[in-house]
C-alpha cells in the first residue's frame, strides 16, 4: 500500500483527514502543534505518528521535508489552513510537486490522482488530474471522522526552524462563538457606520436567537468584530437557516461563504448591490430605517406568544 | 552590495465577479475577463513606501495564466499598465500559449527562472496572499524556495525595514506573530496590510512610457510538460428566490419581508 501523509493542525479536524487518507493507502501522520496538546487524540487512530512539537509553519516545512526524504510518500493530505498551506507550498516548490487546496474529493488512478475543488470564489467546481506525488489540502466536512481503532507509537521529530525568526506571538482576541453551529446569522457589512451602531445587529440576533458574523473588512481591518467572527472564503463558511445580510455589497469571497444558506435575507439602500441577486429576499432602503423597525416587529411578536 | 531593489508579482486573473455557463452547464472562460488580482494591489501599494525608504528600482513580473493570448492581451496589458502606473519601472511579461492554461509548478519556475536570467537581485519580491481566481496562496512561497529566499506569507504590516533584515507582522489564523526575516525575502501580504488608491491620470500616463518586456520561454531555456490537466470546470448554480422588496414605506416592506419568512419557517418567535 502506498504511503499517505497525513498533516494534523488540530486533533479535531484529523477524524476527517484519517478517513480520506484510509481509502487511498496506509496513512502516517505528521502532527504538528503546541506541546500542549495530549498526544492522546492523535495516537488512537492506530497510524503511526511524527510529533512535532511546535506550530510554526518553517518548523513544519522542515519536518515535511524531512519525512518525505525519508518516507519517499506518494500524497500528502492536509487541511486548508494558512499554516499548512504556508509550509507545504514551500516544500512544493523545492520539488516542484503540484499542490491543490479546497480540495472537495480525491480519486486515486495509480501514477494519477483526479479532484475537485471550487474555483473562482467557489462559483466554479474544477475537476483536475496531477501526476503524483501530489499534495491535497482539503476542505472540512467532505467526509464523516474514521473511527479510533487502537494505540500507535510516537515518533519525536526534532528540526530547526530556519533563517525567519519569531520575536512575539499575540493570540487573537477571539469570542469562541461557533458560527457554523449557528441556525440563524446576521452578517453585518460596511453599510455600518461605527462600531457602536452593530449593537443594532447584536439585537436583532438576540431576539432571533442568532449569531453576528460579518464581512471581511469589519472583522479583520476595522476588528469591530472578533477574527472568528469573519465569514467568507478566507473565514468561516457557514450553512444557517437564515441568513441576513445587512449593509453587505455580496462579493464572491463573502458569498462563498454563505452559499449553503437555506435562506438569505439582504437589508442594503444601493438597488444595484450584487447581494440581491444572491439573496432569497431584500429589502432596499437604508439600514438605519429598516433595522429599528424590524427590531420593533420582532419584540412585539415576541410579547405576544 | 546592498540590496534596494522590489519585485512585484501581478496576475491577471479571471473575474469571480462575472461568471457564465455554456448551454451544457460547463464555465464559459473565454467570456470572463481578466483583471488585476484584488490584493496585488495592495502589493503595490507597500512597494511604493518600501521604494522610498530603499530607494531602488521595482520591477513587475506578470505571467499569463489563462490564454489564448491574442483575446487576453487587453487585460494583461490593462493590469500591467497599473503596476507601472502605480510604482513600477519596468516590466517583464510571459505570455506563451503553449503553457496555457498553467499551473503552479510552472509559474512559479518562469518567475524564478525569469529572475535569475536577467539578473535580477531583488531585497524583497512582494505578492499578494490568494489570487482571486484560483486564489490557492502557493505561488510566493514556491518562488521563494526556488530561489533559496526567505519567506513570509500573510503579512498584515511591515514594521521595520534596515540592514539586510526586515521585521514584519505575520497574520496566521489564531495569533498574530513579529517576524524577523533576512533579505532577499519573498512576501506575501494580506488585503489589510495598506489601502490601496488608485494610479493619478499623471501616473497612467507616465506609464505608457516605461519599458515591458515580453519574455519567451525559448528565451529562457524553459520548456514543461504539465504536471495538471484541468478536466472540467462546472458553474455551481445555486439560483436564490431574489423576491426584491423596492416598497418606499419602511413598515411595509419589513412586514412583507417578515410574511415571506414565516411562510418559508425559519423564524423562531
Ligand atoms: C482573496 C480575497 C479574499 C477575500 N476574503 C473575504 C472573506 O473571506 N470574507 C469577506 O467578507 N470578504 C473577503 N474579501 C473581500 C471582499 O472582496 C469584499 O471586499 C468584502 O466582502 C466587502 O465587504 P462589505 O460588503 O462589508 O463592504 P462593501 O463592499 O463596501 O459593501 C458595503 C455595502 O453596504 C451598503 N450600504 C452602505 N450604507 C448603507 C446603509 N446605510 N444601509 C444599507 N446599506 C448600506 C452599500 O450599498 C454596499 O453594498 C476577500 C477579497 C479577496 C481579494
Amino acid at each position: 500500500m502506498q504511503n499517505i501523509i497525513v498533516v494534523s493542525q488540530k486533533p479535531s479536524d484529523l477524524g476527517e483527514l484519517i478517513a480520506i487518507a484510509r481509502r487511498l493507502g496506509e496513512p502516517l501522520i505528521l502532527a504538528f502543534q503546541e506541546s500542549a496538546v495530549s498526544i492522546n487524540e492523535i495516537t488512537g487512530y492506530g497510524h503511526k505518528v511524527y510529533r512535532l512539537n511546535s506550530d510554526r509553519p518553517e518548523a513544519l516545512y522542515y519536518a515535511i521535508k524531512s519525512l518525505y526524504d525519508s518516507l519517499k510518500p506518494k500524497l500528502i493530505i492536509g487541511p486548508t489552513t494558512k499554516n499548512v498551506k504556508d509550509a507545504l507550498s514551500l516544500f512544493a516548490g523545492l520539488y516542484d510537486i503540484p499542490l491543490a487546496t479546497d480540495v472537495s474529493s480525491i480519486e486515486d488512478r495509480g501514477d494519477e490522482v483526479i479532484y475537485k475543488r471550487g474555483f473562482l470564489s467557489e462559483r466554479v467546481i474544477m475537476t483536475a488530474s496531477v501526476r503524483k506525488p501530489a499534495i491535497l489540502l482539503v476542505k472540512p466536512k467532505i467526509v464523516s471522522p474514521a473511527e479510533k481503532i487502537g494505540k500507535s507509537d510516537v515518533i519525536d521529530l526534532e528540526v530547526t526552524a530556519g533563517d525567519v525568526k519569531l520575536l512575539e506571538r499575540k493570540p487573537k482576541v477571539l469570542s469562541g462563538i461557533k458560527l457554523e453551529d449557528a441556525d440563524i446569522v446576521v452578517g453585518v457589512g460596511r453599510g455600518f457606520k461605527s462600531r457602536e451602531d452593530l449593537k443594532l445587529a447584536l439585537e436583532l440576533a438576540n431576539l432571533l436567537g442568532g449569531q453576528v458574523g460579518g464581512t471581511r473588512p469589519i472583522a479583520a481591518d476595522y476588528k469591530w468584530l472578533p477574527e472568528d467572527a469573519w465569514i467568507g472564503i478566507s473565514g468561516k463558511r457557514i450553512a444557517p437557516k437564515l441568513y441576513i445580510a445587512i449593509g453587505i455589497s455580496g462579493a464572491p469571497q463573502h458569498m462563498s461563504g454563505v452559499s449553503d444558506s437555506k435562506i438569505i435575507v439582504a437589508i442594503n439602500k444601493d438597488k444595484s448591490a450584487p447581494i440581491f441577486k444572491l439573496s432569497d429576499y431584500g429589502i432596499v432602503n437604508d439600514l438605519y430605517k429598516v433595522l429599528p423597525i424590524l427590531i420593533s416587529r420582532l419584540k412585539a411578536r415576541a410579547s405576544q406568544k | 552590495m546592498e540590496l534596494r531593489d522590489i519585485i512585484v508579482l501581478v496576475k491577471a486573473s479571471l473575474n469571480p465577479e462575472i461568471v457564465r455557463q455554456n448551454p451544457n452547464g460547463s464555465y464559459d472562460i473565454e467570456y470572463t475577463p481578466l483583471k488585476i488580482s484584488d490584493i496585488d494591489r495592495n502589493a503595490l501599494e507597500e512597494a511604493v513606501k518600501l521604494k522610498s525608504i530603499l530607494g531602488g528600482k521595482v520591477y513587475a513580473i506578470s505571467v499569463l495564466t489563462w490564454g489564448p493570448l491574442k483575446t487576453r492581451d487587453k487585460d494583461l496589458r490593462l493590469a500591467i499598465q497599473e503596476a507601472l502606473a502605480k510604482v513600477a519601472d519596468e516590466a517583464y511579461v510571459v505570455a506563451d500559449d503553449s503553457v496555457t492554461p498553467t499551473d503552479q509548478v510552472i509559474v512559479s519556475n518562469i518567475i524564478a527562472t525569469l529572475i535569475k536570467a536577467k539578473g535580477l537581485r531583488p531585497a524583497l519580491v512582494l505578492a499578494g496572499e490568494a489570487s482571486i481566481d484560483e486564489s490557492t496562496s502557493q505561488v510566493p512561497a514556491r518562488v521563494a524556495s526556488k530561489l533559496g529566499y526567505s519567506y513570509v506569507g500573510y503579512v498584515r504590516k511591515i514594521i521595520d525595514i534596515k540592514n539586510g533584515k526586515i521585521i514584519v507582522e505575520r497574520d496566521l489564523e489564531e495569533y498574530t506573530e513579529i517576524l524577523e526575516s533576512p533579505l532577499p525575502a519573498v512576501l506575501s501580504v494580506t488585503q489589510e496590510i495598506n489601502e490601496p488608491r488608485p494610479p493619478t491620470l499623471i501616473q497612467i500616463r507616465m506609464a505608457s512610457k516605461k519599458p515591458v518586456h515580453y519574455v519567451s520561454l525559448k528565451d529562457l531555456g524553459l520548456e514543461f510538460k504539465m504536471k495538471r490537466t484541468i478536466m472540467d470546470m462546472r458553474v455551481l448554480t445555486i439560483t436564490r428566490k431574489q423576491v426584491v422588496i423596492e416598497e418606499a414605506n419602511v413598515e411595509k416592506a419589513v412586514d412583507r419581508l417578515l410574511e415571506y419568512l414565516e411562510k418559508e419557517g425559519v423564524l423562531r418567535i
